[in-house]
């Protein structure tokens, strides 16, 4: 990329490196002298379920468009099965290849894209 | 993190981490080698990719800070998304940090840099099922390190091979089935189904706010909802009758 000099570059990235330090490691340090309020250190059990949450919608139900509520976005009935493959047999690897084979399968032979 | 042999206990925790991850990692390695491969057809040479791929080890930043590298934009605001971007592991670092102030301070850092969404998740599930044990660093140490190897490895993949991998077989879709496989389990709990619901329309709604905040107000709002609900659900216990 030639916007930048290899300066600017080395300082881009050490900006995303910096980054992932604060974010994943700051709170750990600093770990025993933050005091969470009771109901706050209880929120935060539910943490990790509403960021994948957050993570994951817009993946599945919105394209470049916006949103894809409809039966040309192939990522709704792969993930639909993925789900219930899940729930049936808690496989991880079981839920990706499903997934992937609905999502490869709907996009051949319903949208055809 | 010296993995000492004469203590094989500590050896099977370890390898209990890189067990307990493998399954989630074939969204993973899918979701690297994109990864790379956005990083080299955005315009960004081999040298950097590899670079900023190997020492950033954070994917969902390096996705967002590409366009922004793209346009030449300031540096101040490519540091500003990057740290937006990772905001959701401050929250994550905050649940898990009670399990880990028995261990050292240098430690702590590196676990917590090579930390993770799958990790993360795996190590929660492991501690509500089971509570406590030992050598939590060991086994959260094999964990870390499977997924930073694979990751690593899906990345240059990705940027080596970038002019050959199509990027229309949607490979990064293998990557959301993982983090859906995590999230579906753990939505058994009505608060949690609550919270993850609205945190799923916030962040749909949101997803076009700048620097990516619609997914700390999904993250913020989700978690409001399901103490509400948890809280309701708690009341409706304790007095059967006054439901309301």
């Amino acid at each position: 990329m030639d916007n930048y000099s290899p300066f600017e570059m080395i300082l881009a990235i050490a900006l995303i490196v910096v980054s992932t330090f604060v974010t994943r490691s700051a709170l750990l340090v600093i770990g025993e002298r933050v005091k969470f309020a009771p109901r706050v250190e209880a929120a935060l059990r539910y943490a990790p379920v509403c960021a994948l949450a957050a993570l994951v919608a817009p993946e599945i139900l919105l394209d470049a468009a916006g949103l894809a509520v409809s039966l040309d976005n192939p990522r709704l009935p792969a993930a639909l099965a993925a789900s219930l493959f899940l729930l049936w047999k808690r496989s991880i690897v079981g839920c990706i290849a499903v997934g992937m084979t609905v999502f490869a399968l709907w996009r051949v032979f319903v949208t055809g894209s | 993190m010296p993995i000492s042999k004469d203590d094989p206990l500590r050896r099977r925790e370890f390898a209990r981490g890189v067990t307990d991850i493998l399954p989630a990692m074939p969204g993973a390695v899918a979701w690297g080698v994109v990864t790379g491969v956005a990083m080299v057809k955005s315009g960004l040479a081999l040298s950097w990719a590899l670079a900023m791929s190997i020492t950033a080890y954070a994917g969902s930043a390096q996705l967002a800070v590409l366009p922004l590298l793209k346009d030449a934009s300031p540096l101040w605001l490519i540091g500003v998304t990057a740290l937006i971007t990772n905001l959701r592991f401050v929250i994550y670092s905050a649940a898990i940090r009670g399990w880990f102030t028995d261990y050292t301070r240098l430690r702590r850092v590196w676990l917590g840099y090579l930390s993770g969404d799958f990790v993360i998740v795996t190590f929660l599930n492991r501690v509500a099922c089971e509570g406590t044990f030992v050598h939590r660093d060991a086994y959260f140490f094999g964990m870390c390190i499977t997924n930073w190897v694979l990751w690593n490895v899906a990345s240059i993949v990705g940027i080596v091979g970038a002019a050959y991998i199509p990027t229309q077989w949607g490979l990064e879709f293998a990557g959301v089935l993982a983090l859906l496989a995590l999230v579906v389990p753990l939505c058994r709990e009505r608060p949690a189904l609550a919270g993850e619901t609205s945190a799923a329309v916030v962040a749909v709604l949101g997803h076009a706010w700048p620097l990516r905040l619609g997914m700390i107000a999904a993250i913020m709002i989700g978690i409001t909802v399901a103490m509400l609900v948890d809280a309701r659900q708690r009341a409706a216990r304790a007095s059967p009758q006054a439901r309301s």
